[in-house]
């Protein structure tokens, strides 16, 4: 190696070393988000109380919690919405067992593109508003071409009891989900 | 002086000759208004970028401050101004681009050697809509942030680096804060360097390889300066003076303020339609036919525009050409026109956005009159009982009461089973109630079990006893009167002396003659127990109690009550509580009537002693 060829490898080398120095940190900070990730839990909170459903009528309720926006905290917020769907199963059967009413939870949020799901004017299906999107009372999806790549997010729900008030509360669990895919993957 | 000065800048720069180079330039096939689009962009993104400048000075990117700051350059009307022509501008730069590029492909400039002249154009068209799109949410309207939010998660579905996209567009899970920061830093700084780099390459090509190319009948060469450049100034001034009118007449729209907890039904821009009714013919695993490969496509088909045209005989080349341009326009048009149709006719959407409207007015008047509180834009809305307070009462209270006046506009309950509370507390409202013919009826006690209770047997009584059914409507008139003071309500109080003694004869009614306090208690008359307390009835304290708790020892206590849930029984247990002690405040002064209007709907509202009422009560 010559004087030269030792000269133009140094300069290649300090460049390198130069622009890797300011490169790789400023990736790693633009990439430092998509990799931040929080432990999420979900939200378990009573959201409505049982004689407040009417069977077949879905009711859509508020979750409140706090969320977390970058550096701002808000320890009081709606965090998210949730349709309630209340069955009373056979309600022609004698058996105490099929009297008892079950409620199901979905997150009004779209599997598609996370739109705000609603009600169509009859009340007797969801819709979600942006691209059309449509389900039955039981979350699954209705009609052919839908866009929605998934059912509606069913959330973990069950009935507690309130002795003092003498009532039953339903009490769900709120998550969030990623959007636009097939399967049901929890957001982290 | 000043020539000295030039001369010495002339010897370092050789300016001069640059100058006398540009005014020596030609046309070879003479001037045209066709080949004013190209410096119509240039002035349109010059005044984009000057525009941009100030609005920079004022604007504030994170979800408390965006909404606000941009209401806060609205207020003065030379901000106004300037943000609705640099929201105009931006949509005539999009139509401008389309022409300039119907232009270049019907006159063939793309051929060779100017082929990087077309590239680096294509590759502005993504970059000038990703401005646009980087730039309408930065209001962090309902809509902007709706639209970033969809946005994002169509970047999202991309197969393999969505996920990744989206994060680093979103800045996190959610939109927040870092999505209208990385927003910014897009719309200002990220993509103009992009396009400035692009625009350089643009123009340093169109300087070496001529403004049009040779050929044709180039015998009516003539120079650019200045009959081109009229032209050009023309078509300048008049597109500015196009934009600047819109700007003043109209201005540029701006959203109620962003808040997650409002539902939304987003679209795109006009721009966009047409690959949002598209994407209706792909549902599922061919969603992305519709958001990525055929955008793309296109693309690419125009990239290689340049070396295809070779290839073919100059006549098969125009008319492929010609077929491009009525194509894509027909396609375009065709798209576009189906998406709006559509919503035209849909009834749930127009009043989507007839809400979406009333909401933007009422946050715009809300902010004049309060300014924006640390929260944010979004809290004047949570805390205006005009806002929430139907909200609110159509998710807990409309099952069972209405809300509607005689008309029947209004907030119509589920199954009404009790009675109608639009003009409660009013004399009005106790009037029809203490009336035989309407308190067992739909607006009162029908469907309870009160339209068989003490209270309406005890109307009826009143009449079937009364010699002049007359004087008693007058009686029952001035006890009406009488309760309605109890409610205090802001601008609906009697006005004047006169009623003041009605008021007194009212009472004296009620302790008296017309026997209700033999159930209710009012003031230092009759018992607690058996009927609610007519003290205070309708006001603020008398609502909030009753809607806590309509069995409390005021109101209806043990089976007195006859359906009514109690919607805060025990503050010390605030979880089990159905309303928030904010949640009920906002319902109550809704209810009453409290509320900020901007013009008041009442002639100079007065209080039951013929005082003035301040008008802030109701825009505490």
């Amino acid at each position: 190696m010559n004087r030269r060829d030792l000269l133009k490898w140094v300069s290649g080398l300090l460049g390198t070393a130069s622009a890797l120095l300011m490169g790789v940190p400023g990736i790693a900070y633009v990439l430092a988000d998509v990799f931040r990730r929080r432990p999420s839990q979900a939200t378990v909170q009573r959201v409505a109380r049982l004689s407040d459903l009417k069977p077949g009528r879905p009711v859509q309720v508020g979750v409140v919690g706090s969320r977390r926006d970058a550096w701002t905290v808000y320890p009081d917020e709606v965090i998210g919405h949730v349709w309630l769907v209340r069955r009373d199963t056979d309600p022609a059967s004698d058996a105490a067992a099929d009297k008892q009413p079950t409620v199901a939870a979905f997150t009004s949020v779209c599997p598609h593109l996370g739109c705000t799901i609603g009600l169509d004017a009859t009340g007797r299906r969801f819709v979600c508003p942006c691209h059309r999107a449509e389900f039955a009372l039981d979350g699954q999806r209705v009609g052919n071409g839908n866009h929605a790549p998934r059912a509606m997010d069913g959330l973990e729900c069950r009935l507690v009891r309130d002795d003092d008030a003498d009532d039953w509360w339903v009490e769900i669990a709120y998550e969030k989900f990623e959007r636009g895919l097939t399967r049901k993957v929890r957001r982290a | 002086m000043i020539r000295r000065f030039s001369d010495w800048l002339d010897a370092r720069t050789d300016y001069r000759r640059f100058l006398a180079h540009l005014r020596g330039r030609t046309l070879p096939t003479g001037p045209s208004w066709w080949f004013t689009s190209a410096s119509c962009l240039f002035w349109l993104l010059v005044v984009q970028v000057f525009t941009g400048l100030l609005l920079m000075t004022t604007y504030s990117p994170s979800t408390t401050s965006a909404w606000a700051s941009v209401h806060y350059i609205e207020q003065s009307p030379a901000g106004a101004f300037v943000r609705g022509v640099h929201y105009f501008a931006a949509h005539a730069f999009i139509i401008l681009f389309a022409v300039h590029l119907v232009r270049v492909l019907v006159t063939g400039a793309f051929r060779a050697p100017r082929e990087l002249i077309w590239l680096t154009g294509l590759l502005l068209m993504p970059l000038l809509l990703a401005w646009a799109v980087t730039g309408n949410p930065l209001c962090a309207s309902q809509k902007g942030m709706a639209q970033i939010e969809v946005e994002g998660n169509i970047a999202g579905s991309t197969p393999v680096v969505g996920p990744a996209l989206r994060h680093l567009l979103v800045g996190g899970d959610e939109v927040g804060h870092l999505t209208l920061t990385r927003l910014y830093f897009l719309h200002v700084a990220l993509i103009p360097l992009l396009a400035l780099g692009l625009l350089a390459l643009h123009l340093s090509q169109v300087y070496r390889h001529g403004l049009t190319p040779a050929g044709g009948n180039a015998g009516r060469s003539t120079p650019y300066w200045p009959y081109q450049t009229a032209r050009n100034a023309a078509v300048v001034a008049a597109v500015l003076g196009g934009i600047a009118l819109l700007a003043w007449r109209y201005g540029a729209p701006l959203d109620a303020p962003a808040d997650p907890d409002l539902a939304q039904t987003p679209r795109p821009e006009w721009y966009f339609r047409c690959l949002f009714e598209l994407r209706r013919y792909f549902t599922g695993d061919w969603e992305f036919v519709a958001t990525s490969l055929l955008p793309a496509a296109v693309l690419t088909f125009f990239v290689s525009l340049p070396w295809l045209d070779r290839r073919l005989a100059p006549r098969a080349g125009l008319a492929l050409r010609a077929l491009i341009v009525a194509g894509a326009g027909a396609g375009f048009a065709w798209l576009t026109w189906s998406s709006f149709h559509r919503d035209w006719n849909d009834d749930q959407y127009q009043l989507a956005q007839a809400e979406a409207a009333d909401l933007a007015d009422r946050a715009r008047a809300l902010a004049d009159e309060q300014q924006v509180p640390p929260q944010g834009a979004a809290w004047l809305l949570r805390q205006d009982p005009k806002t929430r307070g139907p909200w609110l009462f159509a998710r807990h209270c409309a099952g069972c009461h209405s809300h509607a006046d005689a008309q029947g506009q209004g907030i119509l309950a589920a199954e009404p089973s009790a009675p109608n509370l639009s003009g409660f507390g009013t004399a009005e409202w106790i009037e029809g109630l203490l009336d035989p013919e309407s308190i067992a009826g739909p607006r009162y006690f029908g469907h309870t079990k009160f339209a068989e209770g003490d209270m309406a047997s005890h109307v009826r009584q009143l009449f079937a006893d009364a010699a002049d059914a007359e004087a008693l409507r007058g009686k029952l008139r001035l006890a009406a009167q009488a309760l309605a003071a109890e409610a205090e309500r802001p601008g609906l109080g009697a006005a004047g002396a006169q009623d003041e003694t009605a008021i007194a004869e009212g009472r004296a009614l009620i302790t008296g003659e017309l026997g209700c306090t033999d159930c209710h208690k009012f003031h230092d008359n009759g018992e607690l127990g058996s009927a609610p307390d007519l003290t205070g009835y309708g006001s603020y304290a008398w609502l909030t109690e009753m809607i806590g708790n309509p069995q409390g020892e005021r109101f209806y206590p043990g089976d007195h009550n006859d359906r009514m849930p109690a919607f805060a029984k025990d503050p010390h247990q605030p979880q089990r509580n159905l309303l928030s002690p904010q949640e009920i405040d906002l319902v109550v002064r809704w209810l009453r009537g409290e509320w900020y209007e901007p013009f008041p709907p009442f002639p100079a509202p007065t209080d039951a002693r013929g005082a003035s009422v301040p008008r802030q009560v109701a825009g505490r």
